[in-house]
């Protein structure tokens, strides 16, 4: 697969959707926030067919898809699994329908499981995955998708042949409906031709988990170990870096990497201050920068164009505009906040009109509170639900034909809620994992088109 | 007497079994994948459309039917047909899962889970050159429990040594079928949707049993 060119920039479509919803704000905008919440117009996003879900690997981000989990009453949770009985006791008291399985093996032969979350330590991903397409549960597998380049191919591989299983990727952001109308604003040229991009993670913690027993600690503390840990930028970074692939329509060409251990001396190989240059096809540069010793700004993304400046923090975005870009019209009303010395103009699913396309702008408000894994993990339950009844009706018109499902599973494509696919999970989990080796090199890494190829 | 009664029964039965091996032979095409059936409309916002890739069922034509336009009769005439097809309501998919909810909903998807067609009868119009074999199709069509008899134009066209694609198109109007579309209830009655729209297909069927063509 060739690099895209950058920036595909597709003003008529962001224009197209404008004045659509002009016309719904401008006779119903007074209505439509009266309007708040009356039980016939919830929820703006329709309830689909009951998936069962399973959750393997019940840590800390385990727990969180287990909350998520709660809130959807399509997806009961009937198995949790985990190796280590005190983790597999907090799950089975946050969700006390579930069966509780200590061998993910006997979590995958019960019946009333269809799908499974997987959320176990990245390097045991792969043995997991594997098993779970086999069984023929869809699968949602947290990201980075693996440790190894060769692992998260052979996860690719089976989620492309199990094509009655649907699996998606955790790029939780791929499904947030902040960061989709921030993809088409930018896509658009709203900031102009895109230069470079800034992301930073800071926090200050030390990664290392306490356990009662020096055995546990060890398997707990597989963060810290570089033979089964991709580093920041392979567990955090991602994020950042699909971010920016994805707003730049682009895969990056090379990654030049510096990182060091600079505060938490504890025996541990994995840098704790790390730097990534990723520089892409037509030479524009993202910097991804993350640190375990200092928390100042925390974690944000800003896109820097011709014509602005574009700012993303904990889900909410500001643009600035330079003093020589043309008006878009809309800014002039917009709400303003300053930044030091700058004012930004926020953009907000519900307040730019892009969002109001079909969509109540009033449930919207609301319903961005959401986490963008909430969504994420919506997106998955509608999407396996659409792949059972899309197999169920071909497979009762025409019988077992596997090419002819595959082509008509991939004639649905557009029906799916936006989500993060097999091929999305592992270009990211190649290119963080190639990051993570320029850092430990300290060297410039060119990213080949085959290591893409599935 | 008897002579003439054992003569005329003899005749009789001569006739019979002459009708009877005149009576048309008739060839199993079943439906298969990568058929396509698109449904247009319009509303007081924008135009829309609705794709499905799923038609299923069988069809059964007359085996004296040359599929070949060349080898056709050219004044065409009543071909001995029959067809049973069905599409799955829910396969129909527009590019907004909010407008596929209405549509379902209004095409009472949980009580009629399929639209089914019933052939009557099947004319073959006089041939054109260079044209596919056009047909004149009279059949009965059951959209949401409600069926009405509809004729449309359909074109049959041979895709490599056993598939026949049969392509027609129909306009029909919602209100026939007792289809109301409740667009959301944000829209304030701004959006109505428009009664008439334009069904076309595209049916993809190979030979039960697959057999040299003649």
């Amino acid at each position: 697969m060739k690099n895209e060119k950058t920036t595909d920039l597709n003003r008529r479509e962001f224009l197209k959707g404008s004045s659509l919803t002009s016309l719904v704000m401008l006779v119903g905008g007074a209505a439509v926030k009266a309007q708040d919440g009356s039980s016939e117009e919830k929820p703006a996003r329709p309830a689909g067919a009951s998936i069962k879900c399973g959750v393997i690997g019940c840590g800390v981000w385990g727990r969180e898809i287990l909350t998520s989990l709660a809130r959807l009453p399509n997806a009961p949770v009937t198995a949790v699994c985990d190796s280590y009985k005190p983790f597999l006791n907090r799950a089975g008291r946050m969700a006390p329908k579930a069966e509780k399985f200590s061998d993910y093996k006997q979590l995958l032969e019960s019946k009333e499981v269809q799908a499974v979350f997987i959320a176990t330590p990245t390097y045991n991903h792969r043995e997991v995955a594997e098993a779970a397409l086999k069984a023929g549960k869809h699968v949602y597998c947290e990201a980075p998708l693996a440790h190894t380049v060769e692992d998260a191919r052979a996860i690719a591989k089976a989620a492309e042949a199990a094509s009655k299983s649907y699996f998606q990727s955790g790029l939780q952001g791929r499904s947030d409906p902040e960061l989709l109308n921030l993809a088409t604003f930018v896509r658009s040229g709203a900031i102009g031709k895109p230069v470079m991009t800034r992301s930073q993670w800071h926090k200050k913690e030390s990664w290392q988990r306490a356990a009662p027993t020096a055995e546990r600690e060890y398997e707990l503390n597989w963060r810290l170990r570089s033979a089964t840990s991709p580093g920041l930028v392979g567990e955090i970074g991602i994020h950042h870096v699909d971010l920016t692939s994805w707003f730049m329509n682009a895969r990056p060409a090379a990654v030049t990497g510096f990182g060091s251990i600079q505060h938490w001396r504890d025996g541990r190989d994995v840098p704790d201050t790390i730097m990534a240059v990723f520089e892409y096809p037509g030479r524009e540069l993202h910097s991804f920068d993350s640190t375990l010793a200092n928390s100042f700004e925390a974690a944000y993304d800003t896109f820097f164009g011709t014509d602005s400046a574009i700012m993303i923090r904990d889900r909410k975005a500001w643009m600035f505009k330079e003093v020589d870009a043309p008006l878009l019209g809309w800014e002039v009303y917009a709400r303003k906040e300053g930044f030091y010395k700058e004012t930004g103009i926020v953009l907000a699913a519900n307040s730019t009109k892009l969002a109001a396309q079909g969509d109540n702008p009033v449930l919207d408000a609301q319903a961005s509170q959401d986490t963008a894994l909430y969504y994420a993990i919506e997106s998955f339950i509608a999407n396996a639900g659409l792949t059972n009844t899309a197999v169920e009706d071909f497979t009762s018109n025409f019988g077992d034909d596997e090419a002819g499902l595959k082509e008509y599973l991939k004639d649905l494509q557009g029906s799916k809620l936006p989500s993060a696919g097999y091929k999305e999970g592992y270009d990211a989990t190649v290119i963080a994992l190639k990051a993570n080796e320029a850092i430990l090199k300290g060297q410039k890494l060119e990213l080949k088109d085959e290591w893409f190829e599935i | 007497m008897t002579k003439n009664l054992i003569a005329r029964t003899l005749v009789a039965i001569v006739a019979l079994s002459y009708t009877l091996s005149a009576a048309a032979e008739m060839v199993r095409y079943q439906a298969r994948p990568g058929s396509k059936v698109t449904i247009h409309g319009t509303s007081t916002f924008h135009d829309w459309d609705a794709t499905g890739h799923l038609i299923g069922g069988y069809m059964e034509l007359d085996s004296s039917l040359p599929l070949d336009p060349a080898k056709a009769p050219a004044e065409g005439g009543k071909v001995n047909a029959n067809v049973h097809s069905q599409i799955i309501v829910r396969s129909l998919k527009s590019e907004n899962k909010k407008m596929d909810d209405v549509m379902h909903a209004a095409l009472k998807q949980d009580k009629h889970p399929k639209i089914e067609y019933q052939l009557k009868e099947l004319v073959q119009l006089p041939k054109k050159a260079g044209e596919p074999l056009a047909f004149e199709a009279t059949g009965d069509l059951t959209v949401a429990g409600v069926t009405k008899t509809i004729k449309m134009p359909v074109t049959f066209e041979k895709v490599g040594d056993d598939r026949l694609k049969v392509a027609g198109k129909v306009d029909v109007k919602m209100s026939d079928f007792g289809v109301v579309v409740k667009p959301p209830v944000l829209a304030l009655g701004l959006i109505k949707v428009g009664d008439e729209v334009k069904l076309a297909f595209e049916w993809i069927t190979a030979r039960a049993n697959p057999v040299a063509q003649k």
